[in-house]
């Protein structure tokens, strides 16, 4: 057994677990952010390809709509970017 | 550039007499559009045209030809024909050849109609007769008779009957099929039986001899009705290849000749006399008055009535230098410009391919699309294919362009570093070396850069939409709430720019000192002041329009994607080659075996189908990020459109020609 209360962090591992936060920090930015970016996305993109179904020269502002949640993941990806090389 | 073509109201009136020549005329040079004739109110007296003369022998014909273009499968794709036939050598075989055209189709597609529905009658008599060909009894035997009665049907399984009876049972793995003789007395005593133990009837077919010889000369006859019919669609294909040409011109010709004798009914008419209105790019009035005139030796009043352009519907046609025309195509998409808007398409035909290129950057993926831009055009013919290939194309040329600036090659680093930014990361024999990661950070400042300018276009132009289209205080209020948002914008950036030192932006953090009480620098103050003042002159235009505010933020950091959405394109690449070559390829070249040769070609598929997947995923990205920045932040500043389509009358003639 190892005594918890008496391990000694090196520095090399505080820093091996800090770089492994900041993947996880990433990871988690950008699916959480993907996740959101679906729900938001799920909705407008059934209803989207119904008007487009009805009228094709809906097609346009449809995408529109639909692409308008898309900010949301994208802003997950810069934040997962910058904590990974910056 | 960038506002629609100027247009003039065109009234034509003369007698009827002229009105074929008029038709013909406007037809031909194909640039009037022309407004229906609704029976408005300065139009008293008038009525809605008749047909011209030979309009129904017209559209019979044409229906003739559609039913044979239509039986011989043949579709219209657009292009251009290599050889054009002429209008008189059409006429001269629409006499001689169409009937006998005509005929052929009628007779093969009647023959083709006989022999599928036999082919269906066909399959629904065997499918009877399937089940009872697991049954020794002639067809003949299950009916005819005085005393017995006759059961044939599926059951799960066999079932032991106490009245007298005779049964022939066949199991089956999916339950059995069963057929019992009974006396007519004891019919409902075994039926009951039958019915307790799942039965259900089957039709008993109406057929003569064994089932299974039955169903051999069914099935002998189905293979040679199949046969036919190919022997049909083969004749079919024969005469569509032969008459195509031919079919394609007399559709043109025909539908010409149709419009131009339904056009009176688009037109108002006396007794005597006829009216036209529509609409003509000005450029080409002076022109379409003389060759009208010269038509009709002067006996034609051509008058260019005035616009009140808020309730006239001016019909709307781009007007843009050639290298803008592929991307009227993406503005159409969302929708055509009012007439006096300004006209975005230039603007989209330089920002979006470099959008494009910023995002995919990568000599190799350049390479591959601008070979697709090309290689796709024998596939997607017509206008808007072309458009959109000549936007891939040029888009392409961009990627291949900044791939040149970045040094990026399907993910591999050229022989120079990258100019600007890298966007390689350190993955695998890279991250080994203690290669540094992309430069993240100032791409990203970078792209707020590009946000920032161009949404500030957006404003600017939206300025001047307002400015012209406008009137009255409704016009000052618009403008300034333009401006409102403009210094939102800037307010907000200053205020940052005071307090925090960013690479690459304006440093207003070091200029003076901190002033006391608000705790901001005089940079700040000007900012908040500029800030105050934007939420005041977007408010006095409309109130709620201040719920809008937080989309100044989301709308320039939402340009981030130029950097975030290349750079994930850049990390599969990065990643595949990786797996592909470091992981997968170079250790066997090391030590070449037979195992070895297996893996390097396992290798290779996987690198393949990595950077095919990739690029589609970076055309689709690529492409659709560009136009959402143009759509959602770009066009939503200034840009309503809503225009009605420009529809001259006439046709582009593509298989026929006047000579």
């Amino acid at each position: 057994m190892v005594d918890v209360s008496s391990a000694v962090l090196t520095a090399e591992m505080i820093q091996a677990s800090q770089a492994g936060l900041k993947a996880v920090g990433a990871g988690l930015a950008v699916g959480l952010a993907g996740i959101g970016t679906g729900l938001g996305e799920m909705g407008i993109g059934a209803a989207a390809m119904g008007a487009t179904a009805e009228n094709r020269d809906m097609f346009g502002l449809a995408l529109l709509f639909t692409v308008i949640p898309e900010t949301i993941v994208i802003f997950g990806l810069v934040v997962a970017l910058l904590l990974l090389f910056s | 550039m960038l506002e629609p073509r100027t247009m003039s109201r065109l009234l034509i009136a003369g007698t009827k007499a002229e009105m074929g020549g008029v038709i013909a005329e406007l037809y031909r040079r194909r640039l009037f559009h022309i407004e229906d004739f609704i029976g408005q109110e300065e139009y008293a007296g008038f009525r809605l045209g008749m047909p011209l003369a030979g309009a129904t022998e017209a559209s019979n014909e044409l229906l003739k030809i559609r039913a044979a273009t239509n039986a011989f499968g043949i579709h219209a794709d657009g292009a251009p024909a290599p050889r054009r036939l002429s209008v008189t050598e059409l006429r001269r075989s629409l006499q001689t050849e169409l009937p006998e055209v005509d005929a052929q189709a009628d007779e093969l597609v009647t023959r083709r109609t006989r022999l599928e529905t036999r082919q269906k009658d066909l399959e629904s008599r065997i499918a009877e007769l399937e089940p009872f060909a697991s049954v020794p009894i002639p067809m003949d035997l299950y009916r005819g008779y005085d005393s017995l009665a006759v059961f044939a049907g599926h059951i799960p399984a066999d079932v032991a009957i106490t009245a007298p009876h005779e049964k022939q049972y066949s199991g089956g793995k999916k339950g059995g099929f069963l057929v019992v003789f009974t006396p007519i007395p004891d019919r409902d005593a075994v039926e009951r039986q039958l019915l307790d133990a799942g039965f259900a009837a089957a039709r008993i077919p109406d057929e003569t001899g064994m089932p299974a010889d039955v169903i051999a000369r069914y099935q002998a006859e189905q293979a040679s009705a199949e046969k036919e019919l190919e022997g049909i669609g083969r004749q079919l294909a024969g005469l569509s290849e032969l008459h195509a040409s031919f079919l394609l011109a007399a559709d043109e010709l025909l539908s010409a000749e149709v419009e131009q004798a339904e056009a009176p009914l688009r037109f108002a008419v006396t007794d005597q006399t006829f009216v036209a209105e529509g609409w003509i790019p000005t450029a080409d009035l002076a022109d379409i008055r003389a060759s009208l005139e010269r038509i009709t030796g002067g006996k034609i009043h051509v008058e260019e009535l005035p616009v009140d352009f808020d309730h006239d519907a001016v019909p709307v046609e781009y007007n843009n230098p050639r290298f803008a025309h592929p991307s009227e195509l993406l503005v159409d998409l969302m929708s055509r410009p009012r007439y006096g808007e300004l006209d975005p398409t230039l603007l989209v035909s330089i920002v979006f391919p470099l959008f494009f290129g910023i995002i995919l950057g990568d000599v190799g993926y350049g390479l591959v699309l601008l070979a697709l831009s090309f290689g796709l055009r024998r596939y997607l013919m017509g206008e808007a294919g072309n458009q959109l290939l000549d936007t891939l194309r040029n888009s392409s040329v961009a990627a291949i362009i900044f791939g040149l600036i970045y040094s990026e090659f399907f993910g591999v680093e050229l022989p120079w570093k990258p100019l600007i930014f890298s966007r390689h990361l350190g993955i695998g024999a890279a991250a080994e070396a203690g290669a540094h990661g992309p430069d993240a950070a100032a791409m990203l400042i970078v792209s707020i850069w590009i946000g920032i300018l161009h949404i500030t276009l957006g404003r600017v132009l939206s300025i001047v939409n307002h400015a012209r289209m406008d009137h009255g205080s409704h016009r000052t209020k618009a403008i300034l709430a333009q401006t409102g948002w403009l210094a939102f914008m800037w307010g907000i950036l200053i205020v940052i720019w005071s307090m925090y030192a960013i690479p690459l932006m304006l440093d207003l953090s070091k200029l003076g000192d901190v002033v006391a009480p608000i705790g901001l620098r005089p940079a700040g103050i000007i900012g908040i002041v500029m800030i105050l003042y934007g939420m005041v002159a977007i408010g006095q235009e409309n109130t709620l329009d201040l719920f809008e505010l937080p989309t100044v933020i989301s709308h320039v950091l939402s340009y981030a994607r130029l950097l975030a959405v290349g750079l994930s394109s850049v990390a599969i690449a990065l990643v595949t080659n990786y797996i592909a070559l470091d992981l997968i390829v170079r250790p066997q070249l090391a030590a070449l075996s037979p195992v070895g040769v297996v893996l390097v070609i396992v290798g290779i598929l996987v690198l393949l189908i990595g950077h095919v997947v990739n690029l589609a995923l970076g055309l689709l990205g690529s492409g659709l990020n560009s136009l959402r920045l143009h759509y959602v932040e770009f066009f939503t500043k200034f840009y309503k459109g809503g225009g009605r389509k420009y529809n001259p009358f006439g046709m582009k003639r593509l298989y026929t020609s006047e000579e």
